[in-house]
């Protein structure tokens, strides 16, 4: 009789905590997005979009899948990524000739048996999706026509997918990332809770100076000479090794009483007056002609300047949520336990502010794609061999009679950039809590 | 109230310092020589070298490029102070890598004048006596300016040498001076203080700096010449505003007109099929991107051979006869319906769905349900009532509204090939035609941040509950 009660008690408990977590924030967010069917249709092509970009190389490829030649089998596409990692290399025969004339005994191709470089001498000069085509079979036809070159405009659509969803991740990490800390520190620290010690301070203005000088002035030969990269990772330590040796310095030196003597830094003005500076300088303008400084500019030196400088709406959400959390009880709660700071900012403060910077990232994503498009489309900073969206658009300019380099590039971008609006304004409507219920 | 906009104006100046900081320093970093993109088509001819270098010279004077980048400069120890004096940038981009690498200018510098000294020698030979073998000496001693790398001027050297020692008369002029040059890089090496390239070195040059002659020309509206074709950046300005200013007014007129009754009406009548057909039209056309638009309307609606080159892009200053002007003027009209459409559009739906949202949130208002009870028309409830208070969107939406014009759509002009702002700044951050770029990217931050307070200051004005001076900001 006792555990028959104990038990209806228990399921009593778990319903009531099941709705309690129905009721969670995330929970009501997620089923106010629900509703909007244009936002969870978008959310669907995002996921095609993405599954696109992560399979190119096996959608549109000039190497086939699986071949085999006197009697030896091979997964070409597969091995392409090991020699590109250096593990393996290819045989003599795939060098001699091209991958559509060995005889093979047994071969399957990719989707789209062309890779977005590949050039198809026989089917240059602007062949229509619909017109006569040199090929050997309708299998490989180009069935979205060819450039002047003779490359394929399918796989160039592929590969064009794969670059617009990489420079939306990879540019928008990077302002999420500078986003979230600015916005973090302005945010939760406001003008009057940062406090540092005289000494500590100094010593991190010094520390500052002196990475800038052996991290970089002093480097600045070896960075002409040697990989950017990895020469950037070895200051990069520099700097990481002098701001410790001087912050431990300072923790040391911080007993002395004239010397530990706390000053009150104004982190929010100190953010918000460089986010104004950041928001006044044309974005367009100031893109544009960092990205024509830069020599050997690659699309990834384009996705991080678009990162360094699309931050500040990031950040301007993420220090208003830390405004309003920041006086919540838990927070007060766990100042009490003695956390640290950095503790409590990164595991407990933004976890909760992260859901209303999906939007600015949503629209943010959005505006890199346009950017980066339109880059390319007047060929400024993208490399001229990488096929994306807006390179094809740019080659409508010069031949206007082939239409489909002018439709199907610019219907790629216009959905993708209206997904990601759609996502936008969908969370903004599930965030907004007056159109709940 | 004036205290606040006297606040705001100082904020400007810190801004306008680091854009400025920030485009002088692209233009610094950026590749390429001024003066020679200067010179280029009547470069100096080779033969003679002492015209060469000062005509090369003047020009660098003229640009204003002879004097140190900036103010101060944070070194090592190694550099001297007076490096900016060697007025070519790759003669002095490969001397500072010589010094990056062995840290002692005096004999470097030493080494450079040898090898000036030896281009003089090779002059004077050359005009004597022109042989092949002559030329391969002559041409790896002159890859010694660029070159810094010691196994690569070490292998120079050494086949100068040889191939001087073929030729008896080219031995008797030149081998005494190679060997000089020889003994005098292995000084260099010999007298290495690597150590000297860890010593910080915080250099001062003064304010008469490039870095201050173009801050203080640009404060003084003097906004520089054109590194490429010579022209005052003010007036190749002038002739491309011209364009921007009227493609985008027209745009924009257009763009308000149609959107503020789009907007009011699909509101007043929201969920009806006209609010909806109207949301998700504009929606789509917000989404367009106007260079797609533009790309496609070139293609589908122009032949190929469409394009605004033989347009006259002086403007309409020289007064044609009457006919002409007529003429004329539909000849612009019917070049310029494109772009104006292509900016027209995106425009037009941002306006119409800001004024759509500003118009919802004013009709909840109690005040709305108290002007319908009280039994007014729905005339002066919609426009006297509600339209007043929902123009803030509107009002804020002019601080884009500046810098969008003087920017100008930089895609419609370029696709279009209109001589405006926007391919103006484009063809000259191609051309690295530097004063250009600074000029533009300074005058569009202030108009920008001028529109922002423009916004706020109308902002107040049109809503006596915002109130900055009381304001704590």
């Amino acid at each position: 009789m006792l555990i028959g009660v104990k038990k209806e008690k228990d399921t009593a408990e778990g319903i009531a905590r099941r709705q309690a977590m129905g009721q969670s924030y995330r929970a009501i967010v997620r089923r106010q997005f629900r509703k909007n069917r244009m936002a969870v249709w978008s959310l669907r092509l995002l996921y095609l979009l993405l599954f696109i970009a992560l399979t190119a190389d096996f959608i549109a490829n000039e190497r086939p899948l699986y071949c085999k030649i006197d009697g030896e089998t091979h997964f070409p596409i597969f091995k392409q990524y090991a020699v590109s990692l250096g593990l393996s290399s290819w045989e003599a025969r795939f060098f001699q000739k091209g991958w559509r004339e060995h005889d093979y005994d047994k071969v399957i191709w990719a989707p789209i048996p062309y890779s977005a470089t590949t050039i198809d001498r026989r089917n240059n000069n602007y062949k229509a999706p619909g017109s006569e085509q040199d090929v050997d079979s309708a299998r490989f036809r180009h069935w979205l026509g060819t450039d002047q070159l003779g490359r394929d405009v399918a796989a160039g659509m592929i590969s064009g997918t794969r670059i617009a969803m990489l420079v939306g991740v990879v540019s928008m990490s990077i302002a999420a990332l500078i986003g979230i800390f600015f916005g973090a520190l302005a945010g939760y620290f406001g003008d009057d809770r940062f406090q540092a010690s005289r000494i500590g301070l100094v010593l991190n203005i010094l520390g500052i100076l002196a990475s800038i000088f052996y991290g970089f002035t002093a480097r600045a030969y070896a960075f002409s000479e040697g990989t950017f990269s990895v020469e950037l990772l070895k200051s990069l330590g520099i700097t990481v090794a002098i701001m410790a040796l001087m912050n431990l310095l300072a923790r040391a030196l911080k007993r002395i009483p004239s010397l530990g003597k706390p000053v009150t830094l104004p982190l929010d003005i100190m953010v918000m007056r460089l986010i104004e500076v950041i928001s006044s300088i044309p974005g367009l303008l100031l893109v544009l002609s960092i990205v024509a400084v830069i020599e050997h500019s690659s699309i990834f030196s384009v996705m991080a300047i678009i990162g360094l400088i699309r931050w500040t709406g990031i950040a301007r959400f993420i220090r208003a949520e830390l405004l309003r959390i920041r006086s919540l009880e838990y927070i007060e709660a766990a100042q009490a336990l003695g956390f640290s700071e950095w503790r409590i900012i990164f595991r407990h403060a933004i976890p909760n502010a992260l859901t209303p910077v999906l939007i600015t990232i949503a629209f943010g994503v959005a505006s890199a794609i346009l950017l980066e498009a339109f880059l390319s489309f007047l060929s400024v900073g993208v490399p001229p061999e990488q096929v994306t969206w807006g390179s094809l658009l740019r080659l409508a300019r010069s031949q206007a009679s082939a239409w489909w380099l002018a439709v199907f590039p610019g219907f790629a971008i216009f959905i993708t950039v209206t997904i990601f609006n759609l996502l936008g304004e969908g969370l903004t409507d599930a965030l907004d809590p007056r159109l709940r219920n | 109230m004036l205290q606040y906009l006297l606040k705001r104006i100082l904020i400007f100046i810190p801004t306008l310092l680091v854009i400025s900081l920030l485009a002088f320093g692209l233009s610094k970093i950026a590749p390429g020589d001024p003066v020679e993109l200067k010179l280029r088509g009547f470069g100096p001819d080779q033969q003679n070298l002492a015209n060469a270098e000062r005509i090369y010279r003047e020009t660098a004077d003229f640009l204003g490029l002879n004097k140190p980048v900036f103010y101060v400069g944070l070194t090592s120890a190694a550099y001297p102070d007076t490096l900016y004096n060697i007025l070519r940038r790759d003669h002095r981009e490969n001397l500072s890598k010589l010094i990056a690498q062995y840290g002692n200018w005096k004999p470097i510098s030493d080494y450079y004048q040898q090898l000036l000294k030896m281009n003089y020698t090779l002059q004077e030979v050359s005009a004597r006596q022109e042989s092949n073998t002559f030329r391969s000496v002559r041409s790896s001693l002159q890859q010694l300016f660029l070159s810094h790398a010691d196994v690569r001027i070490t292998s120079l050297l050494e086949e100068a040498e040889t191939q001087a020692l073929q030729d008896s008369s080219l031995q008797a002029a030149l081998l005494g001076p190679i060997r000089e040059l020889r003994s005098s890089y292995e000084t260099i090496k010999t007298e290495a203080r690597p150590d000297l390239l860890y010593l910080p070195d915080l250099k001062w040059y003064g304010l008469d700096n490039q870095y201050h002659n173009w801050l203080t020309g640009f404060l003084q509206l003097d906004f520089g010449i054109s590194y490429y074709d010579s022209r005052p950046v003010a007036d190749k300005m002038k002739d491309a505003l011209f364009w921007t200013v009227l493609i985008n007014g027209i745009a924009i007129l257009l763009a308000y007109m149609l959107s503020i009754p789009l907007g009011v009406f699909s509101a007043i009548w929201k969920g009806s099929v006209f609010d909806r057909a109207s949301t998700i039209v504009l929606f789509i056309l917000y989404s367009l991107p106007s260079f797609w638009i533009g790309t496609m309307l070139l293609v589908f609606f122009t032949t190929p051979e469409y394009g605004m080159d033989w347009f006259p892009s002086i403007g309409l200053g020289n007064l044609p006869p009457e006919a002409s002007f007529w003429s004329r003027f539909w000849e612009t009209a019917s070049h310029l319906g494109l772009p104006v459409f292509c900016l027209a559009y995106g425009a037009l739906a941002f306006i119409s769905r800001q004024m759509r949202g500003g118009m919802l949130n004013v009709i909840r208002q109690d005040y709305i349900r108290t002007a319908w009870a009280k039994g007014l028309s729905s005339r002066a409830v919609i426009w006297k009532h509600a339209f007043r208070n929902s123009l803030f969107p509107i009002i804020t939406m002019f601080a884009n509204i500046f810098p969008a014009v003087f920017a100008g759509s930089v895609a419609i002009e370029v696709i279009f090939n209109i001589p405006g702002m926007g391919k103006l700044t484009i063809d000259a951050i191609n051309q690295r035609d530097w004063p250009v770029v600074y000029t533009v990217l300074m005058l569009s931050a202030i108009l920008t941040m001028a529109g922002i307070l423009i916004a706020d200051v109308l902002y107040a004005w049109a809503d006596p509950r915002v109130s900055y001076s009381r304001n704590k900001r």
